[in-house]
């Protein structure tokens, strides 16, 4: 399981230090008259190409009752439409050289294709009749939902990091839906039904609600052209309705305990923060740099290295549409009591409240996010990913561009304002998995069908 | 965790086999693109090869020793010493080395596979100088000082616990270790509960010793730099590193499994049954490899796969079923992987095994093939796409003793096989009579029903030490 977008993302870019080759970095757009939008970066360096399709619509735009829906009908893209039925979009891309995968979040869906260039005008017509005409099964539907059901058992009942980060949004949040699993629970994955599938459709897949992002070696007037011929005839309709719901602000700490059978315990700990476009963003990027990026930063040096009570530590935040979390796991090591980590762990965050952080550390951050921003680069299935994301959570693939500036201009006291103002006591949520002997392990309670 | 995929990333890609694109028509073949070899005087070989694309260098180094040279009961030791290189030197405190390193934004992770122990190190150009510093004081002057030394074999103790917690992340231990038996691949290239504890600064220094050594070393580097220069700045670095006799590297063939074996480890919380079915599969260098990745694309290796369509897309038993060749210098193993809930645990074996046995009776079509062959063509080119993957393949490519045509010719190798072929490929390298069988899940549940696929059972908890 991936992480979240948002850390591999990291963009950066490009205008400053000696080199800015990056900024050649070309990006074309175009909007159809239904109002999908369409960007183009053309690199020629292999003889194939990258596709995201961003969905502005994820678990957020679900409700209790039907949680994890989002998710079920991403799988359910892949189960026939009516020029290829059941099975045969996979079939047909593989067979003519290409792969794909596809994904889900809180806030959007995004469809990945990976294909030769002679295979492009084919992934047009299999998309386009997916987008217009998907077809609703209800024996396939059965059959994914059993697909949907044995996921959500490797990647949370049968993960201990799985059932504890549940546990952690689910406390964390009380009013906005990201208090609810991307999968979904199981009592609403045993009870989706097929027209919750279609309304899911009428509500998130309208053209004018996707963004579609081509790199690599393409030329931007032919994908013009196949937009035109397989996607523009495609009806819009209303966007999603808008979340209105605002987290209330946190007045003082949560606590969620799991007992599970481990060998180790483990300490997972939230704090709200503001979205994505957010003039705190670069602040916390620096932030999650300073604490938890490589062997160097301070949560590894003081809780893995020195005081030797933890395995490992992670950590970040996802871009998100709407104020999130910002997230610590602790894997805590043998015989070391979760009272003695949270203890380390909150006096590292009050050092960096009360004395910030240095100029090297500050200079040490920028240089890890333009490093990552090259890396992002390597590959065309990065930039795809990075220009989509950018043009999602920001509004403006352009802002790709300004990233370095924002970053230089980053300040020791900003970081150390943001640090005060959201890892407080009040704001925070404490979940710990406590390991209980096998004795006292339960059985299955995920049964569908 | 809160982006959920389609496929998880991992599922069953698990070997040497990777994903590999173009449609109809005659192929042009790919070309890796062109890079020097030097050959130190101390016996180290460099490769060089210029990429300009990004402002990025990236290094793979590849020692001849890896955890088949463990000795036996001291298994990890290879892993441990990778992991220690960067822990402090002759100059730097492991501190420095962190500061240092992340301060420009490298990137540098060392660690041990069965055959060859390898440092991963990636820089931006203009640190190159900064960069290849560390990179060389780690590889030539490691201290390994006695607080890290503890540190390290403490954490990696808790990590094995951490580790089996989660089923799939060890369940090619147990595979590989009830598989191999007393051959070196048996061993678990971390090492387990019992060995770590015996493990000392002193195995570490003389593993050291006689493992990094100029003659056993293959350096490679792909990125945005003249070779001229990066030659010169490496001649610098290593050319006084003294020569050394290598340590011959030898081990027997594996012997496969006759007959069919069980072994059932249990997981009492386990919701889910957690299985890997297979033998001895091939080497690196076995001339059948392009072909055998063509069939097992087919039968196990992407999502239109026959297991996949089986066990997932038609019967919805689990979330990802594959199969893989993990091809190393000697013949690594063979397996078909997925889990399913414990209910359905008999179930998804017996479709697994029907699906190997139709691959044998029924075979391929003709369309399979081509879709394979297509398939393929067009999942390589990003397989070279960038300085790491570069630096990697042709660092791996001289370890094993291949060279660029394993690229330049992989076209029209996978053009030229024929139904006749994929036959004989099923027959000699798909294992159907001889197998083995590990399953990790609850075994109050499902032991009585999996009695029947071996003779009889060999049981262990995860909770034993090992695996």
């Amino acid at each position: 399981m991936n992480r979240s977008i948002a850390p591999t993302i990291l963009l950066l870019s490009v205008l400053v230090g000696p080199d800015v080759r990056a900024q050649e970095f070309d990006v074309k757009t175009h909007t159809l008259k239904n109002g999908l939008k369409i960007l183009v970066h053309e690199d020629h360096s292999i003889p194939s190409v990258a596709l995201h399709i961003f969905y502005r619509v994820g678990s957020r735009n679900e409700r209790p009752g039907t949680t994890g829906l989002s998710h079920y009908f991403e799988h359910m893209m892949f189960n026939g439409a009516k020029k290829y039925g059941p099975g045969e979009f996979d079939r047909v891309m593989e067979a003519n050289g290409g792969a794909n995968n596809a994904s889900t979040s809180q806030n959007v869906t995004i469809y990945e294709d990976w294909f030769p260039s002679a295979a492009l005008e084919l992934i047009f017509d299999l998309e386009a009749d997916r987008i217009a005409n998907l077809s609703f099964d209800p024996k396939v539907e059965e059959s994914e939902r059993a697909v949907v059901a044995n996921e959500r058992r490797v990647s949370v009942d049968n993960n201990n990091l799985g059932v504890l980060n549940e546990q952690l949004w689910a406390t964390a949040f009380s009013a906005h839906p990201y208090q609810w699993p991307v999968i979904g629970w199981i009592s609403d994955i045993e009870s989706w039904k097929t027209e919750d599938l279609q309304n899911h459709f009428r509500m998130g897949y309208s053209p004018s609600n996707a963004t579609m992002v081509f790199a690599g070696a393409v030329k931007f007037e032919e994908i013009v052209k196949l937009a035109e011929r397989y996607l523009e005839v495609i009806p819009s309709r209303s966007p999603p309705t808008p979340i209105t719901t605002q987290e209330p602000e946190q007045h003082g700490e949560r606590r969620v305990v799991v007992h599970k059978f481990a060998q180790l315990p483990i300490l997972m700990i939230g704090y709200h923060v503001p979205r994505t476009n957010s003039p705190e963003f670069y602040p916390l990027q620096v932030l999650e740099t300073v604490l938890l990026s490589g062997q160097s930063s301070r949560m590894y040096q003081r809780l893995v290295d020195k005081e030797q009570v933890a395995l490992s530590v992670a950590g970040g935040w996802d871009w998100a549409f709407d104020p999130t979390l910002f997230e610590f796991t602790v894997q805590l090591k043998t015989g070391v009591e979760v009272s003695k980590a949270e203890q380390v762990f909150n006096e590292e965050l009050e050092r960096l409240q009360r004395d910030g952080i240095t100029d090297q550390e500050l200079q040490k951050a920028k240089n890890i996010r333009i490093a990552e921003f090259y890396r992002q680069m390597k590959t065309i299935d990065g930039k795809s990913n990075t220009i989509g994301s950018y043009e999602v959570f920001f509004g403006d693939y352009r802002k790709l561009f300004s990233a370095a500036e924002d970053y230089a201009k980053v300040t020791r006291d900003e970081v150390q304002r943001v640090a005060q103002r959201y890892f407080t006591e009040k704001n925070r949520t404490t979940a710990t998995l406590i390991p209980e002997p096998a004795a006292a392990a339960r059985s299955d309670t995920g049964q569908v069908r | 965790m809160k982006l959920i995929a389609k496929l998880g990333l991992g599922l069953w890609m698990a070997g040497a086999c990777a994903p590999l694109a173009v449609a109809q028509g005659p192929s042009v073949e790919l070309k890796l693109p062109p890079y020097k070899r030097v050959k130190l005087e101390n016996g180290m070989t460099l490769l060089l090869m210029e990429q300009h694309e990004v402002p990025l260098i990236s290094f793979s180094v590849v020692i001849r020793s890896g955890a088949v040279v463990d000795p036996p009961g001291k298994e990890g030791l290879a892993a441990v010493t990778a992991e220690l290189l960067r822990k402090g030197t002759k100059t730097r405190t492991a501190d420095q080395l962190s500061s240092d390193l992340d301060f420009i934004g490298g990137q540098l992770a060392a660690n041990a596979s069965p055959d060859s122990s390898s440092i991963a190190a990636e820089f931006v150009t203009k640190d190159l100088v900064k960069g290849l510093d560390l990179l060389a004081d780690v590889i030539l002057s490691p201290t390994f000082p006695a607080d890290e030394v503890a540190k390290v074999l403490k954490q990696r103790l808790d990590g094995i616990k951490a580790a089996k917690d989660r089923a799939q992340g060890v369940i090619g231990q147990y595979f590989n270790r009830y598989l191999y038996g007393s051959h070196p691949y048996a061993r678990p290239p971390a090492g387990d509960e019992t060995s770590l504890a015996t493990l000392t600064r002193d195995d570490v220094v003389r593993f050291y010793g006689a493992n990094y050594i100029p003659g056993g070393i293959i350096f490679a580097v792909s990125g945005d730099f003249a070779t001229s220069e990066v030659e010169k700045l490496l001649t610098g670095k290593f050319s006084t590193w003294r020569a050394k006799p290598s340590p011959a590297v030898r081990f027997p063939d594996p012997i496969p499994v006759q007959g069919k074996r069980l072994l059932l480890v249990d997981k009492p919380d386990a919701t889910q049954t957690f299985f890997r079915i297979g033998n001895v599969g091939v080497a690196r260098s076995n001339p059948d490899r392009v072909w055998i990745d063509v069939v097992n694309t087919l039968f196990g290796g992407r999502f239109t796969s026959w297991l996949s369509t089986e066990l997932r897309i038609k019967s919805g038993l689990t979330y990802g079923a594959g199969s893989s060749f993990d091809e190393r210098l000697k013949p690594g193993p063979f397996f078909i992987s997925s889990f399913t809930p414990n209910a359905t645990t008999v179930q998804a074996l017996d479709l697994a095994l029907a699906t190997l046995k139709r691959l044998h009776e029924q075979g391929i079509s003709e369309d399979e093939l081509r879709s394979a062959k297509t398939y393929i063509k067009g999942q390589f080119p990003p397989q070279i796409e960038t300085t790491d993957r570069l630096a990697a393949t042709i660092a791996e490519l001289e370890f094993f003793g291949l060279d660029e045509r394993e690229v330049n010719t992989l076209y029209s190798k996978v053009d030229a096989m024929t139904l006749a072929d994929a036959k004989r490929i099923v027959r000699e390298y798909f294992p159907l009579g001889n197998l083995l069988f590990v399953l990790i899940g609850k075994a109050s549940e499902i032991e009585p029903i999996v009695k029947k696929y071996a003779p009889s059972i060999d049981r262990k908890s995860i909770m034993e030490g090992g695996f």
